[in-house]
């Protein structure tokens, strides 16, 4: 009897995102009640959380075995695999089980990969339009709807989504570790980029949904890694709660397709995010502007998605890669590939030459620790530690840049770079389960702060925050709008995240019409909207209409839970600006002061 | 005086169940959660206290009354699992380490007006448009 099966029909999310929709199961088969043991038996009373890491090009698993954390490996004994589905067999298969022979295989066109570059992303956003030069085929329309994704399998390209490959990619995940830890899991905590919108962070929850996971929390990758160095340092000084010993740290992760900067402040056990910030750069964009600098005519050659094409392409991308790794300790690389049909790229590459490449992406990586050091009001001197993980943390340019601004001559030697992030999940999900160490070594918390900035439309077409980005979570802020139009009755709250000024270019969360205002002279009418973020992270923006002099509420409270959109959301700004205009629109009353 | 509209706290909820909870009576106002009469009784500590005491004081509460700590799930006390005392003890900290702030706060405290403390435990937590609207009325507007 599988067990996994089981749960998943008893999945009890209410949430929309967990509409389940249980995708290629039968294919996979999980460890039975009969392999279980007594030992575990007792053990998985209480479910241990486990942590997984999903890159954008490797993925990680990890779990607290009772005394310490613990990396998974998969059958190949790989700690760190491949983040990648291959749609060329009937079944499709991802990098923690499938064997593909080198790299070719991934890059064949039939296999999809950097799928946290696509998931929960529009068609009009620049990332998908990045993604399109991979081998495997990332359609856009350009109108704000999800890109249409596809896979090479016998010279057709068959569609997939983003969520469907991120699903089959945890179920193998699942797999492994139900295996391994002969226990069912259904509780994780993943990892994610700070940059994300909450409703990318739907898109996950709906994957894990998918593959039959339940999200316990979702993680920024610094904060893991903040957790991780708190552990660490209650494990080296026994100290009390005396701040004497506060440790500042300044954690800057990039890996393959973000780059994360947090700073925390650790004493006790207690890790407070003083400031995140974080952008969709990374490896990939290093790579591809690499790739472009090698063959100018890249994007015209690829354009087509030409078999032959992709061949070249796929053999170009292997020795790009290669040379950037190999110019992380060497200054210069000699390039040599053939590109088929006569094409050929011969030629001595140096590092300065990869930097210069790329220098406006080591110049954004640069702007993100200089904003992150702003907004948590921390002095240079202040740090403690600096700490670099992240598969493009050994770039000599990356960590020469990060010591600069820090004025450090070393970074944090204690943790590897590429396993810092999963290990932090792990904890956080044995101190999310509710387990305790007699060792004190799980009496650690990490105080979150919010990422982004979240807020409604108003005062015309501004974006006007309500809760500012690197608030300390949970978190409830309100603040008063009133009409603008005499006799106005109904007010339509469109809530976005981000901190552009120019409404459209944040992440729209969902909208709602407040209806029942009486028909007064415009500025009267208090319109109270409240943002309230649980500890889980969760959004609920409550509206409600206040008469002066009134003690009584006039209509019932609306409480929404965000993010209330679905796919194709590109429209639906611009759809609710076509059917209303300015006619439901609000201002502000009072701008509340923050402390 | 003029009111404000009043959002309960939200119920607390074990850790693993948090995100299915479904809740009813939203409009009820719940002002059992105000029981705190100055933000150095909220951080449980002296009027002249160090910042170097806010911070181990502000740590310490936080251990116990975040929602996440293993101290306050483990906790079956409906309080100290509930978000809303961790933002009151955050919201006290914020004011009190800051030092302008705080010497603001004091001042307000100085003059018996309380900035809405007092106010907000006697009047139901109306008070949002109050004269005395400051930055401080946070502390008790936070968890209605």
């Amino acid at each position: 009897m599988c067990r996994s099966h089981i749960e998943l029909c008893v999945c009890l999310c209410v949430c929309a995102c967990a509409i389940a929709i249980s995708m290629a199961q039968p294919a996979y088969t999980v460890a039975s009640d009969s392999e279980n043991t007594g030992e575990e038996r007792s053990s998985a009373f209480t479910e241990i959380a486990i942590g997984i890491d999903i890159g954008t090009s490797q993925c990680s698993v990890a779990y607290w075995n009772g005394s310490e954390v613990e990396l998974l490996k998969n059958t190949r004994n790989q700690k760190i695999m491949q983040s990648y589905v291959s749609f060329r067999d009937e079944v499709p298969t991802g990098g923690v089980s499938s064997q593909l022979a080198h790299d070719h295989e991934v890059l064949s066109g039939a296999t999809i990969f950097n799928m946290k570059r696509l998931i929960g992303r529009v068609d009009t956003d620049p990332v998908v339009h990045a993604t399109k030069s991979l081998p495997f085929l990332v359609q856009t329309l350009d109108i704000g709807v999800r890109p249409f994704v596809a896979a090479l399998v016998n010279n057709a390209w068959r569609s997939t989504t983003p969520e469907e490959v991120l699903a089959i990619f945890l179920v193998e995940l699942r797999v492994m570790a139900e295996a391994q830890l002969k226990r069912p899991i259904r509780n994780v905590v993943l990892t994610i980029p700070v940059s994300f919108s909450r409703f990318q962070l739907s898109r996950i929850e709906r994957a894990c949904a998918m593959a039959g996971l339940h999200v316990l929390r979702l993680m920024p990758e610094p904060t893991a890694v903040a957790l991780l160095y708190a552990q660490q340092q209650q494990h080296t000084i026994h100290d009390n709660m005396g701040s004497g010993n506060e440790k500042v740290a300044l954690i800057f992760n990039m890996g393959a397709g973000y780059c994360d900067v947090a700073i925390s402040a650790t004493a006790g056990g207690v890790s407070q995010i003083k400031a995140l910030s974080g952008s969709a750069i990374g490896g990939e964009d290093l790579l591809q502007n690499l790739m472009r600098h090698l063959l100018p005519e890249y994007d015209t050659i690829f354009s087509g998605h030409g078999l032959d094409a992709i061949k070249s392409m796929s053999s170009l991308r292997i020795e790009t890669q290669n040379a950037i790794h190999v110019l992380s300790t060497q200054t210069n690389v000699n390039i040599d590939v053939d590109l088929g049909n006569g094409g050929r790229v011969t030629r001595l590459l140096n590092r300065k030459e990869f930097e210069d490449v790329n220098k406006m992406i080591f110049d954004q990586c640069e702007s993100l620790v200089r904003q992150c050091l702003h907004d948590a009001k921390v002095e240079i001197e202040d740090l403690t530690d600096v700490i670099l993980v992240g598969g493009c943390s050994s770039i000599p340019k990356l960590r020469d840049l990060v010591k600069s601004i820090c004025r450090r001559e070393k970074v944090y030697e204690g943790m590897n770079p590429l396993e810092a992030a999963v290990c932090g999940a792990a904890l956080e999900g044995a101190v999310a389960s509710g387990i305790s160490d007699p060792f004190g070594n799980l009496d650690l918390l990490t105080i979150q702060a919010t990422p982004l900035s979240i807020g409604i439309q108003s005062n015309g077409n501004s974006f006007v925050p309500i809760i500012m980005r690197n608030t300390t979570v949970p978190a409830r802020k309100d603040l008063v709008f009133t009409t603008v139009h005499d006799n106005q009755t109904e007010a339509l709250i469109v809530v976005y995240e981000g901190d552009e000024t120019k409404i459209q270019k944040n992440h729209l969360l969902g909208y709602f019409k407040i209806t029942g205002i009486p028909p007064l002279p415009k500025g009267i009418p208090e319109i109270n909207v409240c943002l309230d973020i649980d500890a889980s992270n969760v959004l609920r923006v409550l509206a409600g209409i206040v008469i002066p002099g009134n003690q009584q509420l006039v209509a019932p409270i609306m409480e929404v839970r965000m993010p209330s959109i679905d796919d194709g959301h590109g429209w639906c700004a611009e759809a609710l600006n076509r059917a209303y205009g300015s006619t439901l629109d609000l201002i502000t009353v009072q701008k509340k002061t923050q402390t | 005086m003029m009111q404000t509209l009043s959002f309960p706290g939200i119920p607390a909820t074990t850790p693993l169940n948090r995100r299915f909870r479904c809740r009813a009576a939203v409009q009820s106002l719940s002002p059992a959660t105000l029981n705190s009469s100055s933000l150095y009784e909220v951080l449980r500590v002296n009027r002249n206290a160090s910042p170097l005491e806010i911070k181990a004081a502000y740590r310490s509460l936080a251990k116990l009354y975040h929602p996440d700590s293993a101290a306050a799930s483990s906790s079956s006390s409906s309080s100290s699992s509930d978000g809303c005392d961790f933002i009151q003890i955050h919201n006290a900290y914020e004011t009190l380490s800051d030092p302008s702030a705080r010497a603001l706060y004091d001042l307000s405290l100085g003059f018996g007006i309380g900035i809405g403390i007092g106010i907000g435990m006697t009047e139901a937590n109306h008070n949002s448009n109050s004269p005395f609207s400051t930055p401080f009325r946070w502390e008790t507007d936070q968890c209605w």
